[in-house]
C-alpha cells in the first residue's frame, strides 16, 4: 500500500485493458479514472488534477504522443507512462519521448503488475528533471 | 506493244503491205530503221551465211562497237568466242534458217574483254520473204539488272528465313482465314509439333477450345483493322499440356492494302509466369511488413489482458466472481490473439497454383477486411461496407484476390494520413461483379493516374509502400482473372478504385 494514494487516469480504447489496469491500481489503493479516447481524457483533466497518466500509444482520435504533449501543457506536474503494444522497449520514438521528458516511462504490453506499480510509484516520487524545471 | 510483238507483226507482212500501198518502200524502210533504234533491246539482222546485215544502236553501244565494225562481220567474229561456242548461237541461227522456226527464251551470259558482264534473254526469229527465210533476227534483252534484283530478293529471303528459324520465339504465318502456312523451329521445339504436322491446318485448332472464338475475333480485327493485336493465350503441346504464350498478331498486306496473311509471334511465358509468382509472394511479404505494426498492437492487447488476469489469479483472497471474470478474460484474450494469427496465416500461406475455382467473393472481402482493420484503426480510418448482393460468384483464386483487395485497402488507408472512411461497395451487373474501394484521402493528380499501376511507382510519402501493390493488383485482376481495374480520383477529395470480375 502506498503511503499516499495517487489520482491516476488511464487512457485506452480497449475496454479489457481498462479493466486490467483499473484492477491493478485499485488493489494498491490508488484512485482511478478511465477514458477510452483522447477527448474524454482531456475533459476529465479539466475537472481533476491527476498525479499520473497511463496512456495507450494509439487512440481512435489521436496519437498517444500528441495527447501526451497536450496533457503536459494542461498539467506540467503530471507523470505520464505510456503503455503500448505498438512500440517495443528500445523503440527510437519511445527513447526520444523519455529523453525529452514528454513521458516518464514506457511499458510494453503485456506487462508485469509489480513492474508497472513500481514505475507508477517511482514516477511520482522521482519526477523527471524537466518536469521539475517546468514547476 | 513489246518490241518482239512489233517485229513479229512487221515480219508477218501486215505493216509492209499497208505501208507499201500508201507510202512506198522508202517510207517503210525509214520506219523500220527508226524502230530498230528505238527499241530497248539489242538487235542483229543476220543473213544465211551468218553475216551481220544490220545492227541497232543498242547493240553497238552495249558492245562498244561502231557500225562499220559490225556490218558484214560473221556472227562468231562479232560475239566473243566462248559465248558462241558454249551457247552455239551460230548453230541456232542456222537452225532457224533451216526450219523457219523461232527460238525463244534462251538466257546467255555475255562476258567479253573490256565489256562488263551482262546477262541477256535472247530470241532468234526468222524473217520470211516469198516463203523463204531471208534473214534471221537475233534479239537480246539485257536482264542483268532484273537478275541482280531477284538474286538480292533471294538473299533477303534466305536471311529472313535464317532470322525466323533461329528465333527463340514462335514465328508462324497463316492465310487470312487462319490456315497455317509456315511454322518455325522454335514453334516445333515449344509445342513438339513438327512443321509438316501443322501445315495446312487451322491455327485455332492448336489453342484450347475456350480461347477459339476469342482468337477468331482477334484474327478478324487484324484482317479488317490492319493493326497488330496482342494478348496471352495458351497453346496445346504434343504431350497434351497447355503453355502460356504471349502473342502478337499482325496482318501482311499486299500493295493494294488487302490482307494476304497473318504473322503470329509468340513468346513462351513460363519463365515470366514463374517470376510473376515470385513477385506475388514477395509483395505479399512486403504487405505483411506494412501491416506488422497494426498486427503487433492488436495481438499484444489481448495478450496483455490475459497476462494481467493470470497475475490476478495468483493473488490470495479473491472473490469467486472476480476469479471467474479473470478466467473469461484469459480465454477470450487467447481466442482473439489466435484469430488474428489465423487470418494472417491464411493470407501469408503461399499459393502453389494459379488455377481458378468457382468462388464467392463476399467472404474473401470480409477476410481481407479483418486483416487490415487493425492497420486501419491505428491510422484512424474506419471501414464502411455497402454490399448490394449476398453472393458474388466469380471464377477466381481466393488467395490472389485477397492479395489484390488487401493492396487496394491498404492503398486507400495510406492515402488518408489524417484518418477518414474507407468505403467498400459490392455490386453486380449482368456480366460483372463490381467492387469499389472509395477513400476520402489525398487523391491522385491527373498526370499521375496513368502511372499508378506501374511497378515501383509510389506516391509520397515514399517508404510507406513498396510501389508494387497496385501493379500486383493489376496483374492479379487483369491478367489472372481477365477482369478490369479502373481508378477515378480528384486531388484533395479521394479516389475510387473499381475492380470488375466476370460473373461465373
Amino acid at each position: 500500500m502506498p503511503i499516499q494514494p495517487e489520482l491516476i487516469i488511464i487512457i485506452d480504447d480497449e475496454p479489457d485493458m481498462l479493466w486490467a489496469l483499473e484492477n491493478v491500481l485499485l488493489k494498491h489503493g490508488h484512485i482511478v479514472r478511465k477514458a477510452d479516447s483522447a477527448s474524454e481524457a482531456l475533459s476529465l483533466m479539466n475537472r481533476e488534477k491527476f498525479d499520473v497518466a497511463l496512456l495507450d500509444a494509439k487512440l481512435p482520435d489521436m496519437e498517444g504522443l500528441e495527447l501526451a504533449g497536450m496533457i503536459k501543457e494542461k498539467n506540467p506536474d503530471i507523470s505520464i507512462i505510456m503503455i503500448s503494444g505498438y512500440y517495443y522497449r528500445d523503440d527510437d520514438h519511445m527513447k526520444k519521448a523519455v529523453a525529452s521528458g514528454l513521458i516518464s516511462n514506457f511499458v510494453a504490453k503485456p506487462f508485469d503488475h509489480i513492474e508497472l506499480l513500481s514505475l507508477v510509484e517511482s514516477a511520482r516520487s522521482h519526477p523527471h528533471p524537466n518536469s521539475q524545471i517546468s514547476n | 506493244m513489246s518490241p518482239l510483238d512489233l517485229l513479229e507483226k512487221m515480219q508477218s507482212g501486215e505493216f509492209k503491205s499497208e505501208l507499201a500501198a500508201h507510202e512506198g518502200a522508202e517510207r517503210y524502210e525509214k520506219l523500220f530503221e527508226m524502230l530498230l533504234e528505238a527499241i530497248p533491246s539489242s538487235l542483229l539482222l543476220i543473213d544465211d551465211e551468218t553475216r551481220i546485215v544490220a545492227a541497232n544502236k543498242n547493240f553497238l553501244s552495249k558492245n562498244r562497237k561502231s557500225r562499220s565494225d559490225a556490218i558484214g562481220k560473221k556472227l562468231e567474229e562479232l560475239l566473243s568466242e566462248p559465248l558462241i561456242e558454249n551457247m552455239d548461237i551460230t548453230g541456232k541461227v542456222r537452225q532457224t534458217f533451216k526450219y523457219n522456226q523461232a527460238i525463244r527464251g534462251g538466257r546467255m551470259t555475255y562476258r567479253a574483254p573490256g565489256v562488263p558482264l551482262r546477262i541477256y534473254y535472247y530470241s532468234i526469229l526468222p524473217f520470211v520473204w516469198n516463203n523463204q527465210v531471208e534473214h534471221v533476227m537475233l534479239l537480246m534483252d539485257d536482264v542483268t539488272e532484273q537478275i541482280r534484283l531477284s538474286d538480292e530478293v533471294l538473299r533477303a529471303q534466305r536471311r529472313y528465313a535464317g532470322v525466323v528459324e533461329s528465333a527463340a520465339d514462335i514465328v508462324l504465318s497463316t492465310d487470312p482465314s487462319g490456315v497455317i502456312l509456315t511454322w518455325n523451329t522454335a514453334a516445333e521445339k515449344i509445342t513438339g509439333f513438327r512443321s509438316h504436322e501443322v501445315h495446312g491446318t487451322q491455327f485455332f485448332d492448336w489453342v484450347p477450345k475456350e480461347n477459339r472464338s476469342e482468337l477468331v475475333q482477334v484474327f478478324r480485327k487484324v484482317r479488317v483493322g490492319g493493326n497488330s493485336e496482342t494478348g496471352e493465350w495458351d497453346i496445346r503441346t504434343k504431350n497434351n499440356q497447355r503453355l502460356p504464350i504471349g502473342w502478337i498478331f499482325s496482318g501482311m498486306q499486299d500493295e493494294t492494302g488487302e490482307t494476304m496473311g497473318i504473322v503470329a509471334i509468340g513468346r513462351d511465358l513460363r519463365e515470366r509466369r514463374e517470376l510473376e509468382m515470385q513477385l506475388l509472394k514477395s509483395q505479399k511479404l512486403a504487405a505483411l511488413g506494412v501491416m506488422a505494426g497494426g498486427i503487433a498492437h492488436e495481438i499484444r492487447n489481448p495478450l496483455a489482458v490475459s497476462y494481467s488476469a493470470a497475475q490476478f489469479l495468483m493473488e490470495e483472497d479473491l472473490s469467486r466472481e472476480f476469479q471467474t471474470v479473470c478466467v473469461q478474460k484469459i480465454l477470450s484474450g487467447i481466442e482473439k490473439a489466435s484469430t488474428i494469427i489465423q487470418d494472417l496465416l491464411r493470407f501469408a500461406r503461399p499459393s502453389s497454383t494459379t488455377d481458378l475455382t468457382h468462388l464467392d467473393l463476399i467472404p474473401v472481402i470480409h477476410d481481407t477486411i479483418k486483416l487490415v482493420i487493425n492497420q486501419a484503426k491505428i491510422q484512424k480510418v474506419s471501414i464502411s461496407l455497402d454490399f448490394s448482393i449476398d453472393k458474388a460468384w466469380v471464377l477466381g483464386h481466393a488467395n490472389l484476390l485477397q492479395q489484390a483487395l488487401l493492396n487496394l485497402f491498404l492503398n486507400g488507408i495510406n492515402s488518408m494520413p489524417e484518418g477518414g472512411v474507407l468505403n467498400v461497395q459490392v455490386d453486380k451487373s449482368d456480366s460483372e461483379v463490381i467492387v469499389r474501394i472509395v477513400d476520402s484521402g489525398l487523391g491522385i493528380a491527373r498526370e499521375n493516374l496513368e502511372k499508378i499501376f506501374d511497378p515501383f511507382y509510389t506516391l509520397p510519402p515514399v517508404g510507406k509502400g513498396t510501389g508494387l501493390g497496385l501493379s500486383i493488383c493489376h496483374t492479379i485482376v487483369v491478367k489472372q482473372h481477365l477482369g478490369k481495374i479502373e481508378v477515378t480520383s480528384s486531388e484533395g477529395q479521394g479516389s475510387t478504385f473499381t475492380v470488375r470480375l466476370p460473373v461465373f
